[in-house]
């Protein structure tokens, strides 16, 4: 029994896993955060650059993005606007993860379209939370 | 009235005027007196004698009468003695008689002696007649009517005199009084005529000399058009005002000419600050060149630069005639033989131990014209460096005033070539400072992306290992984790603590200023370190006179604030107190941070604003800290301005002081 598993009941009433895309060039980051969210009952599509994560995103369309700006080829920045350009994926919940604190990267992702952005280095707990609290005001 | 008499000659006819009138009293006075002496002299010299010797004729005759008549009726002998020495006594003053009187007299003389002789022919015969006898009395008879007729003559001959007498007294008399009524008539009229001239000369002399006198005064006012009337008054007048007006006349000249060089030293400095406001020495010298061609009617200009000057063209010329115009020659000669602030002018004058150019420079002068050379240095302060030329085909030579404004203008080329050369140089720094900058700023945001990766990798695992999440820890397990977690947290504190002071440091070129209310930041600073001095049984005072508005970075503010706080909270022991004080003082707001903490050694008061220092007893005591803190206050208010003032004794306390200025 995992507590604070993320689950959706669909329209047939079955219990279905919500899908968490999550795009960092840092393996251990990203092993960290995917291990994290797994552990907090999501589905984790982990990638390792903005190309890859804009395939994933349109194929699989996961519920929630974890985007680390700072990627090799296409930004995080850069995927966000792509897919809130594009209706197919327009939706999508978007999460930052920023290494500066400084304003302009803060405001760039807030104009490309992210819901919210969490700080390195932060805390996987505060992630998971902060997600929860994402995925529970897309509902209400 | 004729009006081109002189001076002289006024005065010269009013004195005459007046000696003809003083000359002509003289005469008249002199006259009348002449005239009264003559009358005198008729009367005493004349008329009285004769008057006094026909009394005597008179007397004589009487005598005779007498005589002749006695001895007739007495026969006195002695009265015939009488008679005979009367008739002597008659001839001589018959005789005097005579003599005396001159013609208009004699006829009268001449009867009355007439009638004397023939009473005495028959006073002869009577007295030879015997006495008392017939005849006798015949003759004493015929003898009286003669005697009678004398008397009537002599009488009528003195009555005569007399009437002259009082004649000539009247004349005399009234000669006196026509002389006085003459002389008085005289004096008041040359009285009247010397006043009456007096005035007329003077009025002739004042009336045009008060003008000139007049226009002096205006002049000296500074009526400069005002003039002498030249055309009226007497001669020397004239010449006076004429004098004056050629002196007004060539003092405005003067004065003319001295606002035309004024005014071309206004055109030349204009073309200073021009000059000098170029930043480019190629569009400076261009101006220089074809303004001065226009200002000093300067046919050929030529600015040779030495070499050694690569921001400057090495020739530029009017009309680019240094090209293969008439200054080609000149363009070709070495500027070496000019000193820093030398000048050189062509023209007779002989030189006046100023520089000498070459024989070859010479030549090529002659060969770009016939007309006056004037070459002075450009040169920016003792560094000559180049020349500037002007030539003239014709004209006047180059006077003081053009050598002076032409060296003006060669002092601000010479300027405005050192300035563009600062300039550039500047230009280069500024490209470099930039590029340093630029590199800083990639460099800070490469090291911030590069620490933080690892260390979010860290605290992350750190974090699931303390969770749990893989799988459960023994004792000293967790307390290893702890250690580690302790220590990525102090990592992570001073990484966020170095970028952010440079960030402050480098602040000065992109600090943020706005209107703060520095009491608005106090206070969400204390409800900040609130739960921090609670849990460290700190008590936590304020006292903030608002609002203090100043014009700062909020942020950096904020940072500085929160320092404070977090480092007296910190030091100070349980049961101790931090106080804040904000308020403002004249145009500056006063921040004071005081605690009852461990305090400061005194020696390392001073290094306590520099990187990575840590007061010893904080170290002994094992207080966790970056050594940053106050590094950073320090910069946040070197970035405002103000300055900090630090008084702390060691186990009692310390109060940091912050003055900020307003704006």
């Amino acid at each position: 029994m995992r507590i604070g598993s993320e689950y959706q009941i669909a329209d047939r009433g079955e219990f279905v896993v919500t899908v968490v895309l999550v795009a960092d060039d840092d393996p251990d980051i990203r092993d960290l955060v995917a291990f994290k969210l797994e552990q907090a009952g999501f589905d984790v599509i982990a990638v390792a650059d903005g190309q890859a994560a804009l395939e994933q995103a349109r194929t699989r369309q996961p519920t929630l993005a974890v985007l680390d700006i700072s990627m090799p080829g296409l930004s995080g920045i850069d995927v966000c606007r792509i897919l809130r350009g594009d209706p197919a994926t327009a939706g999508m919940l978007i999460i930052m993860l920023t290494a500066r604190v400084q304003e302009h990267d803060v405001e760039g992702g807030f104009s490309a379209g992210a819901d919210d952005y969490v700080t390195k280095p932060f805390s996987p707990r505060e992630l998971v939370s902060r997600i929860q609290a994402l995925l529970s005001r897309a509902r209400a | 009235m004729r009006r081109d008499r002189s001076v002289g000659f006024l005065l010269t006819r009013a004195f005459v005027v007046l000696v003809g009138l003083i000359v002509c009293s003289g005469v008249v006075e002199t006259a009348a007196v002449l005239q009264q002496h003559l009358m005198v002299r008729a009367l005493t010299t004349h008329v009285q004698p004769l008057r006094l010797a026909n009394a005597e004729l008179r007397g004589v005759l009487a005598d005779a009468q007498l005589g002749v008549r006695g001895y007739s009726l007495t026969g006195d002998g002695e009265m015939l003695g009488a008679f005979r020495s009367a008739l002597i006594e008659y001839a001589v003053a018959g005789r005097a008689l005579r003599a005396m009187a001159d013609e208009d007299e004699a006829p009268a003389v001449d009867e009355q002696l007439a009638r004397a002789d023939t009473w005495f022919e028959i006073a002869e015969l009577q007295s030879r007649a015997p006495p008392r006898s017939a005849e006798a009395v015949r003759y004493a008879g015929e003898a009286g009517p003669l005697f009678l007729a004398f008397m009537a003559a002599n009488r009528d001959f003195d009555a005569d005199l007399a009437e002259r007498t009082d004649e000539l007294r009247s004349l005399s008399f009234r000669l006196g009084g026509a002389t006085i009524v003459v002389l008085v008539a005289l004096t008041v009229g040359a009285a009247l005529i010397a006043a009456c001239t007096a005035v007329m000369t003077a009025r002739r002399i004042t009336i045009p000399l008060g003008d000139v006198v007049r226009v002096l005064a205006r002049r000296g006012r500074g009526e400069l058009e005002a003039r002498a009337d030249a055309g009226g008054g007497p001669t020397e007048i004239r010449a006076v005002a004429a004098a004056l007006n050629a002196m007004a006349d060539e003092s405005d000249r003067a004065r003319d000419a001295e606002r035309d060089v004024a005014r071309l030293r206004g055109v030349v400095r204009e073309l200073g600050y021009r000059i000098r406001a170029h930043l480019n020495v190629r569009d400076a010298i261009d101006e220089a060149v074809r303004e001065l061609a226009e200002i000093m009617r300067a046919d050929h200009v030529l600015v040779r630069m030495a070499p050694g000057h690569p921001e400057a063209p090495q020739l530029s010329s009017l009309r680019d005639e240094h090209a293969d115009g008439p200054l080609a020659p000149l363009a070709g000669c070495d500027v070496g033989w000019l000193g820093s602030g030398d000048v050189w002018t062509s023209g007779d004058r002989p030189p006046d131990g100023g520089a000498q150019p070459p024989e070859a420079e010479r030549r090529a002068c002659a060969q770009a014209g016939d007309g006056p050379v004037l070459t002075v240095a450009v040169s920016a302060g003792e560094d000559r460096l180049g020349a500037l030329t002007l030539i003239r085909d014709a004209g006047p030579p180059f006077g003081p005033v053009d050598i002076q404004l032409a060296e003006s203008v060669a002092g601000d080329l010479g300027r405005a070539v050192h300035l563009a050369r600062l300039y550039e140089r500047e230009q280069q720094l500024v490209a470099r400072l930039q590029e340093l900058d630029t590199a800083k700023t990639d460099f800070m945001s490469t090291v911030s992306h590069e620490l933080r990766t690892p260390l979010t990798s860290i605290a992350g695992y750190l974090e699931l290992l303390e969770d749990a999440e893989a799988g459960e820890l023994n004792p000293q397990q967790a307390r290893m984790l702890e250690v580690i977690g302790r220590n990525t947290r102090r990592l992570r504190e001073l990484i966020e603590q170095l970028l952010l002071l440079s960030k402050i440091e480098s602040g000065a070129f992109h600090a943020t200023r706005h209107q703060v209310d520095l009491a608005e930041l106090v206070e969400a600073a204390v409800a900040a370190i609130s739960p921090a001095a609670a849990q460290a049984q700190v008590g936590l005072h304020t006292e903030v006179r608002g609002p203090l508005r100043l014009d700062a970075d909020a942020g950096q503010l904020d940072r500085l604030l929160m320092n404070l706080l977090t480092n007296a909270v910190k030091f100070t022991p349980a049961a101790g107190t931090v106080s804040l004080l904000a308020r403002r003082e004249a145009d500056e707001v006063v921040i004071a941070v005081e605690d009852t903490g461990m305090g400061v050694p005194e020696g390392e008061q001073d290094a306590l604003f520099t990187r990575f220092f840590r007061a010893s007893n904080a170290v002994r005591e094992a207080v966790p800290g970056t050594g940053l803190g106050l590094a950073i206050v320090g910069a946040v208010v070197d970035n405002h301005h103000g300055r900090i003032e630090m008084r702390s004794a060691e186990g009692a306390g310390t109060t940091v002081t912050i003055h900020l200025p307003v704006s």
